[in-house]
């Protein structure tokens, strides 16, 4: 198993079994004043996929600070998993959107721990909270890239108007 | 790390967290704590709605369909074989409330620098004690609101968010 963490690391685009995985970036934060949530914006490192993921108002705030790389003055409960996971040295390795299905997308969070590996189901929020604050890598897999219509979000971003843009709370 | 987390649980008061009041004026959550001995105090802090309800959840043993974070977290307890041994209310500065999770695994005790409301949340759902120490249990906020908050409470019935 610990091979197969090295392998995610080491590599941009891999086949892992017949799961392929990408490596995404988080590109930004975004209101979405239809549903009243917020969308994280994940694209991948040639700019030529692109993935929303809905989350919440305290999950966007949390990931705003870990963008933001503002250190607030009590540990938000992101922060206190990090540290949690830390005092017994345990590691993110990588974190992984592995699924969407009725448009709830699935994460799973890599560790390492005491030599051994340990894969944990996770919101893709709490994944990616989480990564920003332990430069862990985020990947995607190629499945929930397909599933994902394109087509149908550029719809969406087309309806946008300029004043949805920056309202984020931090 | 809080170096000045006690070590023993002696001099320290238990609490048990009773309900989560919701203050619709200010979108915060009142967590009612009352004594483990029985003793008619209240204490009361402040958290946000998010971690309100979070706690609010594992008093109600409710599941979500996906984890919630503070379930992320007791997942990672349960996966790496840490055990959460309690929660300690250590200091109170400027209204704002300290507390220290102590966290064992394979005999070691680590401690880790917490908010209140994740270490109330993780606490109910690893079904560890809470303690509060006498110094913060004497400078305690909200003493003779008793009434203040049964208002509150009154008030709220039937204004609970879907």
């Amino acid at each position: 198993m610990l091979r197969f963490a090295i392998h995610i690391l080491n590599t941009e685009r891999e086949d892992i079994g017949s799961a392929m995985i990408t490596q995404m970036q988080v590109k930004g934060l975004m209101f979405d004043p239809y549903n009243n949530a917020y969308i994280v914006i994940l694209r991948d490192e040639d700019q030529s996929e692109m993935l929303p993921i809905w989350v919440g108002k305290s999950e966007a705030s949390s990931i705003s600070l870990a963008i933001e790389n503002v250190a607030p003055p009590r540990p938000m409960t992101h922060d206190f998993m990090k540290t949690y996971l830390d005092a017994f040295n345990a590691k993110v390795i990588s974190v992984v959107i592995t699924d969407l299905t009725e448009h709830t997308y699935f994460a799973k969070i890599h560790l390492t721990y005491a030599d051994s590996e340990y894969t944990v189901d996770s919101r893709p929020s709490d994944a990616i909270a989480l990564a920003l604050r332990t430069q862990a890598p985020i990947f995607a897999s190629e499945s929930v890239i397909r599933k994902q219509s394109s087509e149908e979000l550029d719809q969406w971003l087309e309806n946008l108007k300029p004043e949805d843009f920056g309202k984020l709370d931090s | 790390m809080e170096e000045h987390a006690p070590h023993t649980t002696d001099a320290l008061i238990q609490l048990e967290v009773n309900r989560v009041v919701e203050d619709s004026t200010t979108d915060t959550r009142i967590v009612v704590l009352t004594r483990a001995d029985g003793t008619s105090d209240l204490f009361m802090v402040w958290v946000g709605a998010s971690e309100g309800e979070s706690i609010r959840r594992a008093l109600d043993t409710s599941t979500t369909p996906r984890p919630m974070s503070h379930d992320l977290i007791k997942s990672f307890g349960e996966h790496l074989g840490v055990k959460m041994e309690r929660a300690v209310l250590t200091d109170v500065k400027s209204s704002t409330y300290y507390a220290t999770v102590f966290l064992e695994n394979k005999g070691v005790v680590r401690t880790v620098d917490s908010r209140p409301s994740d270490a109330f949340a993780l606490a109910l759902r690893c079904q560890a004690p809470i303690y509060v120490t006498q110094d913060v249990w004497k400078r305690r906020t909200g003493q003779n609101l008793d009434a203040w908050l049964s208002k509150l409470e009154t008030k709220n019935i039937g204004a609970q968010e879907v």
